[in-house]
């Protein structure tokens, strides 16, 4: 059982090349063109045979006279059509016939087909003349058989090329593919290593290759530059802070210190973005059951929601566990929290319904053709930038959506209100 | 105790010493990578502060040869490199903890004690209180219960999380960023007030009924506990 399921999985992938899919319709075509030849000149090869045999029998028996029997000679029978008694019922039927090609159920004269043929003797008398077919027919069936075997044999070959093409070629796809699921899942030292043949796959995969380095270099170059750039940032950020704190106490101080810490919390959070969207694999990936990930929200954001003045409610229904980093789950979802509270209405909601979790709120809601502008980082619907925010909030949940293979749905709340929903795919 | 501070920056640095020094810590300064490995092979310290990005050899190299030659001194790295995975980097290289620039000098100071405290061993946590106490303030670990004045009070769980917090560390400067990585265990920033709600109704259990204010707020910097 388990190995016919391997093997059919086998024949499934070897179905799977396009090499082998081509050389299987070609050798279907070529068998059918062969046979339709095959069958078309043996057919016609017969027919000239008979009319050879026909002619010759003709002017046989024009040139004898027919009385009975004693004209026979070893291999023709020629007799007048009265004396027929002798003969076996199937000459005396085709001769009724008219003539024509008879075949016996045993041997007559040391032969089983014959060709009759009503002919005129010397005299003009009405004979029947009879000659054995086995020669011709013995030539016949050996050109059949040499052609059908033939055939079978280019055949056979080329389906076994066929075979060995679609293997060979369906291996480097696989190692083809193996590459770009590595590279996909982050491993960007993966590579196909495929090249001594110059052939177009050969071509495809030292494509293949050169377009991964560049990509592990330019990821590399991202990296450094993201540090180097933290450093010239946060270092310059750490003295503004030392110095403040060398202030003395006083309202000055703490809201000078205030400000400084908001500057860096920025930072943080745009380098967070950067990082989230350079990032790949499934690094820090665990099961994260997305019920008692609404649990944990609620616990953590609920009183901060209640002391807003506003109103929760969770929804829970057939949630699900997803693979997720879970502090990037929790980040995304306060920051969807964070909008709804500064942006939405009286009511929040969290739900967490099979494969999805979001926020939804009953506010004014956002112009459905600006669903892609607000998860644009630094995109703000408000012009004059006068509610609290970085604009960074549905960028950051974007890119951690991105990150798991998450969709990002923007919806309009029933009756008004924004629906953001971050749904896993299925596994 | 004694400390190796391995930091560059002309400014960050004696600021760093200077607050060391002033709590009574004996602090060498080194500002190139290989001296300051030199000295780490060379004497005993209590605690090693290195910088991630310096001249000559960078702090996670330092860490990562005196972890090869059996050097177990606890060392916390302070440096630009913020991220997760600077962060894992460096403690797989062997580091006890990790702190972020921009950082207050407060909370610097508390991860140095923390850390300075473990060295000293496992032999405090046996006498540890399981009752916490400050003035007419209690705080049962063991039956979870809060009492002002012989007064029960009632606690949520992350209530109860956050005034154990401030009760281990009387008088002391507690920020907004240890009190969401030690008491929610998030390493990010929320955005969202949830540090000042918590706190909020935590002052209204434990100081509005009492007028008398054990928790305040020390404005840019974080929240103070006890008088």
């Amino acid at each position: 059982m388990f190995l016919a399921g391997r093997l059919a999985e086998q024949v499934r992938w070897l179905f799977r090349s396009s090499t082998l899919r081509l050389t299987l319709l070609l050798s279907c075509l070529f068998a059918l063109g062969m046979a339709v030849a095959i069958v078309l000149a043996l057919t016609f090869g017969r027919e000239a045979v008979l009319n050879r045999v026909d002619t010759t029998l003709a002017g046989l028996a024009a040139s004898v006279e027919a009385e009975d029997s004693s004209d026979d000679t070893f291999s023709v029978i020629i007799r007048p059509l009265y004396a027929l008694h002798d003969l076996p019922a199937e000459f005396v039927r085709a001769a009724r016939n008219g003539g024509g090609t008879v075949r016996l159920e045993t041997e007559y004269r040391r032969s089983e087909d014959w060709r009759v043929l009503i002919a005129r003797d010397e005299d003009g008398e009405a004979v029947l003349i009879a000659a054995p077919l086995d020669d011709s027919e013995d030539a016949l069936d050996l050109l059949g058989g040499v052609l059908w075997t033939t055939a079978g044999l280019v055949l056979a070959v080329a389906l076994a090329i066929g075979l060995a093409a679609g293997l060979w070629t369906q291996r480097r796809m696989n190692r083809i593919h193996g590459t770009l699921n590595r590279l996909a899942a982050g491993d960007l030292k993966a590579r196909t290593g495929i090249g001594r043949s110059a052939d177009d796959l050969d071509h495809l995969a030292r494509q293949l290759d050169t377009t991964a380095s560049r990509l592990e270099r330019l990821v590399a170059q991202t990296r450094h530059l993201s540090a180097s750039l933290a450093h010239d940032l946060r270092t310059p950020l750490a003295r503004l802070r030392a110095r403040l704190e060398m202030l003395p106490d006083g309202e000055e101080r703490g809201a000078a210190l205030e400000e400084a810490g908001r500057l860096s919390d920025i930072f943080d959070t745009i380098m967070r973005v950067a990082r989230i969207e350079a990032g790949h694999g499934q690094d820090g990936f665990e099961p994260v059951d997305l019920g008692a990930l609404l649990a944990d929200l609620q616990d953590i954001f609920g009183p901060v929601i209640e002391d807003g003045g506003k109103h929760l409610t969770v929804s829970r229904a057939s949630a699900e566990t997803v693979t997720a980093d879970r502090q990037m789950l929790m980040q995304a979802m306060a920051n969807l929290i964070q909008n709804a509270l500064v942006h939405g209405g009286p009511d929040i909601t969290l739900f967490a319904h099979g494969r999805g979790i979001g926020v939804a709120d009953n506010g004014d809601g956002v112009d459905p053709v600006r669903y892609d502008d607000i998860i644009k980082p630094m995109v703000r619907l408000d012009p004059a930038r006068e509610r609290d925010g970085t604009g960074l909030g549905l960028a950051l949940v974007r890119a951690v959506a991105d990150r798991h293979d998450a969709e990002l749905i923007l919806s309009e709340n029933t009756p008004h209100g924004l629906r953001v929903t971050l749904k896993f795919t299925d596994l | 105790m004694r400390i190796l501070l391995l930091e560059d920056d002309r400014q960050l640095g004696p600021w760093v010493t200077g607050g060391l020094r002033a709590e009574g810590h004996v602090v060498d300064h080194f500002t190139d990578g290989k001296e300051a490995l030199l000295a780490a092979m060379g004497q005993d310290y209590d605690l090693l502060i290195l910088d991630r990005m310096v001249p000559g050899l960078e702090g996670l190299s330092v860490l990562k040869s005196l972890r090869a030659s059996k050097n177990t001194t606890p060392a916390l790295f302070l440096t630009a490199l913020g991220e997760v995975d600077s962060r894992v980097e460096g403690f797989e290289a062997g580091g006890d903890d990790y702190l972020t620039k921009p950082f207050a000098f407060v909370e610097l100071s508390a991860r140095v004690n923390a850390l300075g405290r473990r060295r000293e061993g496992a032999a405090a946590e046996n006498s540890e209180p399981t009752v916490l106490r400050h003035g007419d303030l209690s705080l049962d670990l063991l039956s979870r219960r809060c009492a002002r004045q012989g007064q029960p009070i009632d606690l949520m769980a992350k209530e109860f999380k956050l005034l154990e917090y401030f009760m281990r560390r009387p008088g002391r400067l507690v920020t907004r960023t240890m009190l969401l990585e030690q008491v929610w265990d998030m390493s990010f920033d929320p955005t969202t007030s949830v540090v000042e709600t918590h706190i909020s109704r935590l002052r209204a259990k434990i100081d509005k009924p009492f007028d008398d204010d054990l928790i305040r707020t020390r404005r840019g910097e974080g929240y103070v506990f006890g008088r």
